[in-house]
């Protein structure tokens, strides 16, 4: 009974220091004198200059976004990303060190400063901008919740699943979705925590359907075992459910360093844009000004010729570091995920405003 | 107190008084330890709020939006409510698998000591490499190589029409309750206790006469009696049922998921191979001339095991197996791997999903130390009830 009293007093300890200023966290905004403040400008920049490599947090499950083959190499659009970060910090793509991470381990991960960033077909949501101290950037993937189901299963429409069972990832906001959308459908959700147990139990039948976003479904349709019959006996449904914008994500507190990811995102779009690619990127000698403050070329002005420098804290060369060693988006988008690799998505919403997606960098000047 | 003070006749100073120093030494303990609690606690309070993350647990009464598979919590149901589904979860591992472990642990204890050369070496190869292997690999190999290799939920077997068996779930025959069940739960309750006096009452009668006691029969008489009675007067609440498959869903019977059956499998064959080991060393450990004395009276090889051996092996074999009840109540954690819903994995859920994770980690915690302190409780009242019998 001691011993019980005892723990007891130790967790109640625990808990009422945690509920101690739950009252303040609300009224007392940060950076005044009785909370600590937020980490100064530039401090990751420079913590991750020192270091001389980012430490990137990714998938390594989804084939085409991030994806380890069998020696070890990450590959695919989100690894990308981050050799992009790599290449605009240190002129050197290579420089990333990568740490795959679950679905649920990630934003805890990102937190505590495990990673400088997290790339890791991520969706944007209020409540993780706000409740996990997490700064999204701009969009790299527009993407769309769908289900999966077995070609023979006559499965057409979700509407056809009452009571039938469907795997999902847990800590997902796929897990929310699908619960919103089958509402008071009776179905029993089978949540697992990572792809490779989720694929056994599916390719038992234990599950009838698969959901997920549905560039990941891609991809992981495209590695479905030949031995179950291949991507063919697996049918995306057309239904799109939800809006899932994927992004880079880094936490709160540090805005230069997420100025600095932010516009490393950005530059492979305006790349795009200006018809900028790997290939000719470093030969441009063009005398358009917007293109040449881009790629920190000598601009002439009335004042003489300078080179452009918005004061991110990058290289003023950064574009043509990120553009020549890893693409533009198209570069990056046709490498992974295009119409000529085995998932072969379409550009859809992640094609160029100028075309009517949704890729849209703001001007660099 | 005089004869201690010896030559000088002074007192010792304080600060070389055993007593004193005694008390002093745990009242420092007990500051440290609370002390470290109340730094880390409000050390992790302020690098929380120096993040803009939430401290306090107001997110408790939040909906979750999620979904657990088997269960009545909906999505629209706040956080608590997530927490306690996952405990039910953890409870039902719980409650069924530890007396499985015991009974299935004693089973190949004795066996690894039978004089039959072929059950004892059986026995020994299962302890030999079950208690080697890692739980965790035994629970993805059951769920991997015997529950998923079962029909697929669109196709169920079903043996004798008694059982609907697929890789998603298990269903054999069972009761369905109506309103009135819990009432007659208490009925049963009551049955027992009184089952229980009336069972005393026939010993105490025996000893004092010298008749036979019947105890077993008065006390299942009484027992049947109250039920019976009360069974009627709530109008009969419980029926007997059987599963019936309708397309895809499973009315009546009593069941659970697969992953349910695979991790309580997985946990009972494992924890059953440590439990076996302690009750072989138990049997062991009582005096040989116990043995002797039981053959000198000619007990048969069940009685002697029944009567004299187990009765003392269980005092010696309880407080190790209480730490193997805790060990299979925190490997039910492990389900995770597997997606089986129980409190760790639901907790994992909710921090996936944007809850606060030191918070929920926490209560985490205190839910587990919740199970094993309810555990050690009863054990150890039951270990302080064999160890009377002995100071008698």
């Amino acid at each position: 009974m001691k011993r019980i009293a005892i723990l007891a007093v130790a967790f109640a300890l625990v808990l009422a220091a945690c509920n101690g200023n739950s009252d303040a966290t609300t009224t007392v905004p940060s950076g005044t004198d009785d909370t600590p403040p937020p980490a100064a400008m530039g401090d990751l920049l420079q913590t991750v200059i020192d270091r001389g490599s980012v430490i990137c947090g990714v998938n390594e499950a989804v084939p085409g976004f991030g994806y380890t083959d069998a020696d070890g190499n990450f590959s695919g659009f989100d690894i990308d990303y981050c050799r992009a970060v790599a290449a605009a910090v240190f002129g050197d793509a290579e420089a990333v060190t990568y740490r795959a991470l679950t679905a649920q381990q990630r934003f805890t991960a990102l937190q505590s400063g495990e990673i400088d960033v997290l790339i890791r077909n991520t969706t944007f949501t209020a409540s993780r901008d706000g409740r996990e101290g997490a700064t999204f950037l701009t969009t790299t993937f527009y993407d769309g919740q769908g289900m999966m189901v077995r070609s023979d299963s006559g499965i057409t429409s979700i509407d056809d699943m009452a009571n039938l069972s469907v795997c999902v990832l847990s800590g997902t906001t796929t897990e929310l979705n699908l619960a919103a959308r089958f509402g008071d459908t009776p179905f029993t959700p089978l949540t697992f925590d990572n792809n490779d147990q989720l694929q056994a139990a599916f390719v038992a039948g234990q599950c009838d359907g698969w959901t997920s976003d549905k560039s990941q479904l891609a991809g992981v349709r495209t590695n479905f075992p030949e031995s179950e019959g291949g991507p063919e006996a697996l049918t995306i449904l057309d239904e799109t459910f939800s809006k899932e914008p994927l992004g880079p994500v880094v936490a709160d507190g540090d805005s230069q360093w997420a100025q600095v990811v932010n516009w490393v995102v950005l530059a492979t779009i305006q790349g795009e844009e200006w018809g900028l690619t790997s290939a000719n990127v470093k030969d441009y000698d063009g005398d358009n000004n917007e293109i040449r403050r881009f790629l920190g070329l000598e601009v002439t002005t009335d004042e003489g010729t300078a080179v452009f420098d918005p004061g991110l804290g990058l290289p003023t060369d950064f574009a043509v570091q990120v553009i020549s060693q890893v693409g533009n988006y198209g570069e990056i988008f046709d490498r992974n995920v295009g119409p000529s690799t085995p998932l072969g998505l379409q550009r859809g919403f992640n094609a160029q405003w100028t075309d009517g997606g949704l890729l849209y960098a703001p001007p660099y000047r | 107190m005089t004869g201690t003070e010896i030559s000088t006749g002074t007192r010792s100073p304080l600060w070389r008084n055993v007593r004193v120093i005694r008390v002093a030494l745990q009242v420092m303990a007990v500051v440290v330890v609370f002390g470290a609690i109340w730094i880390l606690g409000t050390n992790l309070r302020d690098e929380l709020i120096a993040k803009n993350l939430p401290t306090g647990f107001d997110f408790l009464n939040q909906p979750t939006g999620v979904t657990i598979a088997d269960s009545s919590f909906k999505p629209s149901s706040p956080v608590w409510a997530a927490l306690i589904a996952g405990m039910k979860n953890t409870f039902a591992l719980t409650i069924v698998g530890i007396p499985l472990v015991t009974i299935l642990g004693t089973l190949i204890g004795v066996a690894r000591l039978s004089t039959n050369w072929l059950v004892a070496k059986a026995a020994a190869v299962y302890v030999e490499t079950i208690r080697n292997i890692p739980p965790l690999l035994i629970i993805l190999f059951v769920f991997n190589v015997v529950i998923l290799p079962l029909p697929a939920p669109n196709d169920p077997a079903t043996p004798l029409d008694w059982f609907v068996i697929s890789n998603l779930k298990i269903v054999g025959p069972g009761f369905t309750s109506s309103p009135g069940a819990g009432i007659l739960l208490i009925i049963v309750i009551l049955a027992l206790v009184a089952a229980v006096i009336v069972g005393r009452w026939r010993t105490r009668y025996s000893d004092q006469t010298g008749e036979h006691h019947h105890r077993m029969l008065w006390g299942l008489g009484v027992f049947a009696a109250i039920v019976l009675v009360g069974y009627v007067v709530t109008g009969r609440p419980v029926a007997f049922s059987l599963p019936v498959l309708e397309g895809r869903v499973i009315t009546g019977g009593f069941g659970g998921l697969g992953s349910y059956f695979a991790v309580l499998a997985a946990l009972v064959i494992y924890t059953a191979s440590h439990v076996a080991e302690i009750i072989r060393g138990s049997i062991l450990a009582v005096p040989r001339g116990q043995t002797e004395a039981a053959n000198a009276i000619a007990l048969t090889g069940f009685q002697r095991l029944r009567f004299v051996i187990l009765p003392q092996a269980f005092r010696f074999a309880l407080p190790p197996m209480i730490n193997q009840y805790l060990n299979f109540t925190k490997n039910t954690s492990l389900a995770i791997a597997i997606g089986f819903a129980e409190i760790t994995l639901v907790t994992f859920q909710l921090i996936g999903n944007g809850f606060p994770a030191p918070q929920l980690i926490l209560l985490l915690m205190g839910a587990y130390l919740l199970f094993t302190l309810t555990i050690s409780l009863i054990a150890n009242v039951i270990n302080r009830r064999l160890q009377l019998v002995t100071n008698r």
